[in-house]
């Protein structure tokens, strides 16, 4: 019965609740649609700049992140790998050996930054064949290098021309090496196409003394919401007097900070949308229970229970707000699925912005019933703070006052 | 005896002046009455009935039902107690509009959480008394004011109530409309012994009282039985 009583008062007044209905549908729809875009955005900005570079997890000699040298690698050995391989949800790894140089040809010298990587599993990842501008990439008994498009550009090197490549090697041994440009290649990211160098790691390992050294295993797997599981599990079985396994939060605070400023000044706008909504649910519910003060007074004095009146005003409130809920989501999900498979493509002069961070100008949404479920939550959180008001009015009627309305 | 009223005071203080609404009321009404309280306006008519229904409480003095001193219930108890044994009727009707006129009618049978048989089979003996049958499944809205003041009666006489308590009941009903509705009230106030008090100042419903008692300032300034 309680039921149905709220049922038909929400009908009642047939306009004020498809108004309030509609407001609530508007917004969380295009809170969904907002939120997906911006979680969607963020989450391409972390593929293009850590899941196809850096990697969501590095295992590296404990000591590496804080002072990035060549002497804290690690001597891989296939113990070791197969501990990281033999966790939870891990798909594979990527050697790497990074380290500095000064690359010179002719009479230009310039600070560069060394790659070494294994040339078929760094390609998966960093998609450099792709990027490839001139000449050919590199395979593993190659004793060229491939050299970024803006690098070879200042030092006025071309495909097939030698580059002399002069630094420190393992344990402080000079490191010296002239090597043959087997391509060029036009990293998205400007700052690392001003001084990338990629060589075969087995190259990379002999140019600095390092026989079997790496710098950095990248864990390769496929959900990056397990990032910090895997990195917590790795850790644990990992010899950490020796090794520490790393996530790409820690590696790239910067980016963290971005996005969760970003995050927050959504979340700020999508706030000033809540506090418009729950202005509308609260006038609606404070005017349905004014209206109705002398109906709920004959209701208690023919026998009712207050208890049972709230909870006829606790059904309307709901409903009305879920019903809202319904609707957004409803309107809002095929927008969101639409936009996940067809992104929108950036054009013109924000496109290059974007491009030169290395980001993709596209911008995809996100398919996450989380930012659904938040949504619902944040509404029945409006509906129960509009609700207080019933609450206290039903509480408080005094009967004989109500029954002279 | 099944309500007795004893010294009866209801002030009110809200204004600057003092308003003594109910001043001193010593009555006691039995099974079966049917019984007028008459007065002119402001005389504590209704403030009367309200203090015998539980729905104000009284200054002092007290107001018993059935050896219950109704002023010793939680506002909970209270209501359960009118739930089980007070019926009312209102001059505005009062039924609550999203519901049929058949639902309004069997509502405290629900409230009492009555079976469904028991509910329909005393709501069509009850539409056929009043004589409202055909108009179970219309909303209010759309009943004339006798029709709606009749499913009042029906809800306040569904669940067999020890006593009802009329507030001008006829006061918005023509001629027609109220002697109808008086018949029908009279009838069951003899066929089911229940006690009807009115407050009125209608002449028609002072005429079919068996007793009136008037009230002037808050007092009982005569009580005449078998007045009809």
């Amino acid at each position: 019965m309680n039921l149905r009583i709220a049922w038909r008062n929400l009908w009642r007044n047939r306009k004020r609740t498809l108004i309030t209905v509609s407001l609530i549908a508007l917004s969380v729809s295009l809170a969904v649609f907002m939120r997906s875009f911006q979680e969607g955005s963020y989450a391409k900005m972390i593929e293009n700049a850590i899941g196809n570079f850096t990697g969501y997890v590095q295992v590296h000699q404990k000591d590496y992140w804080g002072d990035r040298s060549i002497d804290n690698g690690i001597d891989v050995s296939d113990s070791l790998i197969n501990t990281i391989l033999s966790t939870k949800d891990v798909e594979g790894v990527n050697l790497r050996l990074e380290s500095f140089a000064l690359a010179s040809h002719n009479v230009s010298t310039k600070g560069a930054l060394i790659m070494g990587i294994v040339p078929k599993a760094g390609d998966e990842m960093l998609n450099i064949k792709s990027k490839i501008i001139k000449g050919d990439y590199i395979t593993d008994s190659d004793k060229s290098i491939i050299i970024g498009s803006k690098l070879a550009n200042f030092l006025d090197i071309d495909v097939s021309d030698t580059l002399v490549l002069l630094g420190q090697g393992h344990w402080g041994q000079s490191a010296v090496g002239a090597y043959s440009v087997k391509g060029i290649v036009k990293m998205p990211i400007a700052t690392l196409d001003r001084r990338i160098i990629f060589m075969p790691l087995s190259l990379a390992q002999e140019y600095y003394s390092f026989p079997d050294g790496v710098t950095s295993i990248v864990v390769r797997f496929s959900d990056s919401n397990e990032t910090r599981s895997i990195t917590k599990e790795l850790n644990s079985k990992l010899d950490t007097t020796m090794y520490r396994a790393i996530a790409w939060q820690d590696m790239s605070p910067e980016m963290v900070q971005q996005i969760e400023s970003d995050r927050i000044s959504g979340i700020f706008m999508l706030g000033i949308l809540y506090m418009i909504i729950a202005f509308g649910v609260f006038g609606t519910v404070l005017m349905m229970t004014e209206e109705r003060k002398k109906e709920y007074a004959v209701m208690i004095s023919i026998g009712m229970q207050k208890t049972k009146l709230i909870t006829i005003s606790f059904y309307e409130t709901i409903i009305m707000n879920l019903f809202g809920v319904i609707v957004g989501v409803l309107i809002a999900i095929p927008l969101v699925v639409y936009f996940h498979y067809y992104p929108i493509v950036m054009t013109g002069q924000a496109a290059k912005s974007i491009e030169k961070l290395g980001i993709e100008p596209v911008m995809p949404t996100i398919l996450s019933s989380q930012i659904i479920l938040n949504q619902v939550f944040v509404i029945i959180s409006i509906s129960l703070v509009a609700f207080i008001y019933p609450l206290t009015a039903i509480f408080k009627l005094n009967v004989i006052k109500a029954m002279k309305r | 005896m099944i309500i007795e009223t004893k010294n009866l005071h209801k002030t009110y203080t809200e204004t600057e002046v003092e308003v003594k609404a109910v001043n001193g009321i010593d009555l006691s009404f039995e099974e079966g009455e049917f019984t007028a309280i008459v007065g002119p306006s402001g005389c504590g008519k209704t403030t009367f009935l309200n203090l015998l229904g539980g729905l104000d409480a009284p200054t002092s003095g007290s107001v018993s039902i059935d050896g219950t001193d109704i002023s010793s219930l939680t506002s909970k108890q209270m209501i359960d107690f009118r739930l089980n044994n007070i019926g009312f009727v209102f001059q505005a009707y009062n039924l609550i509009p999203v519901l049929t006129a058949k639902e309004n009618a069997e509502f405290i049978m629900q409230l009492q959480n009555r079976p469904k048989e028991e509910r329909e089979s005393r709501i069509a003996e009850l539409f056929k008394a009043i004589g409202i049958e055909g108009k179970e499944n219309i909303k209010p809205g759309r009943l004339s004011g006798g029709q709606q003041q009749r499913v009042a009666v029906a809800r306040a006489l569904a669940s067999k109530p020890k006593f009802i308590l009329a507030d001008e009941p006829t006061a918005n009903l023509d001629s027609k409309a109220t002697a109808e509705l008086l018949d029908i009230m009279h009838e069951l106030n003899r066929q089911e012994r229940i006690t009807f008090i009115f407050a009125t100042h209608d002449k028609r419903v002072i005429d079919r009282a068996e007793r009136v008692i008037t009230l002037e300032d808050g007092k009982v300034v005569s009580d005449i039985a078998g007045a009809q």
